[in-house]
């Protein structure tokens, strides 16, 4: 082969390479990121198909890569969010005031993720908030911090150490109607109370 | 053609490969990484395994639950059906038993709620004959799959409570 020839072979084979590791790149992108066919509600959002076999080769993936074996929305639905009420992105060093009303289900958890969708790294034994935590006034409202320091007064979940973090709210045996509309679940607020010094 | 052309061709083509090939291999690729990682590099096959307590340094599977009590079985029905048993928690607490095929699907899943007194059944892969045997049979498209037996238990008094009913739980052949 002339050299010239070899020359436009390799270059060819270092494009198909490059183009290989773009396309591989942008999938892990895509995976990490979109295509959840979710319905966002109140800043939280979910999919009612996640761990069943409805789901598309996009969301399978990405339930592979960020939700490997989510029970069916039978047992539970999950909601995510990584922003406030603001829209602010959640972040270690802010409180974070969590309130809600009755969620459809015999029992409910919120918990903090970091970014790299483990557990914060920490040893506060106050990974999450659930609903025997927390104290329902008469009409059933309650009210949680999230923060990187406790606060006595207030079911607890520990944000140490998470770095720009997002919360998973998981709500077990959710009610039929719950489960084919979200738009019926009354989401709990996220309001950011303070950030920088430790209340 | 432009060579100029034919290379952007080219990297265009390959990038569509890798795009829509990772997406198409992931699952079964993460889930084949799971299966390893959940039966100890093929030691426990047919067998549950008992996570410890959820606790910041939990790291074999993404996005863990620390509210509930794991037990993972990675089955493999290639020499035929198993029989799985699992016993309800003292005092009723929840109970959540689901059998995921090697592609991620989540084939079925059952709890205390309709099946109070323990979940029990053979589990059978697609096509074949049904294996005779008591109670009832679930069919997975897979060889070879995880079954979780999830279990409330959101303190550490309620954690050892669950902890003591499922070390009677089995994934054995019939």
């Amino acid at each position: 082969m002339p050299a010239s020839g070899s020359k436009s072979v390799f270059k060819l084979a270092g494009i198909v390479t490059l183009g290989l590791v773009a396309g591989v790149a942008s999938a892990y992108v895509s995976m990490k990121h979109f295509g959840m066919g979710s319905e966002e509600r109140m800043g939280w959002s979910g999919s009612r198909v996640t761990g069943s076999s409805e789901a598309g080769p996009l969301l399978r993936a990405r339930v592979a890569l960020t939700g490997l074996l989510a029970l069916n929305r039978s047992q539970a639905i999950y909601f995510t969010r990584k922003v406030d009420d603001l829209g602010e992105p959640l972040r270690e060093g802010c409180h974070y005031r969590l309130s809600g009303g009755p969620l459809p289900g015999r029992w409910w958890s919120i918990t903090a993720y970091a970014a790299d969708d483990y557990l914060p790294q920490n040893t506060d034994d106050a990974l999450s908030v659930d609903a025997s935590e927390v104290r329902p006034d008469g009409a059933g409202a309650w009210e949680a911090e999230a923060g990187p320091v406790r606060n006595p007064a207030m079911p607890w979940l520990s944000t140490r150490k998470a770095g720009n973090f997002d919360l998973t709210l998981r709500i077990y045996n959710p009610s039929e109607q719950a489960q084919r509309d979200f738009g019926t679940i009354a989401f709990p607020r996220v309001e950011r109370i303070s950030c920088g010094e430790p209340q | 053609m432009k060579p100029g052309l034919r290379y952007l061709l080219a990297f265009v083509a390959a990038a569509a490969i890798g795009h829509v090939g990772t997406i198409v291999v992931a699952p079964n690729a993460i889930m084949h990484l799971a299966m390893r990682k959940l039966s100890e590099d093929g030691k426990l096959i047919n067998a549950f395994r008992f996570s410890d307590r959820t606790t910041s340094a939990s790291r074999w599977v993404v996005r863990p639950s620390p509210d509930l009590a794991y037990a993972s079985c990675v089955y493999d029905l290639s020499k035929g059906p198993i029989l799985v048993d699992v016993p309800a928690t003292p005092g009723g607490g929840y109970v959540s038993v689901s059998v995921f095929a090697g592609n991620t699907d989540n084939v079925a899943a059952m709890d205390s709620l309709r099946s109070p007194n323990g979940i029990r059944f053979i589990l059978q892969k697609e096509r074949r004959l049904v294996h005779p045997g008591d109670g009832p049979v679930i069919y997975t498209p897979t060889t070879r799959g995880i079954i979780l037996d999830r279990r409330l238990a959101p303190t550490q008094a309620a954690f050892e409570i669950a902890d003591k009913a499922r070390r009677s739980d089995s994934c054995a052949p019939l």
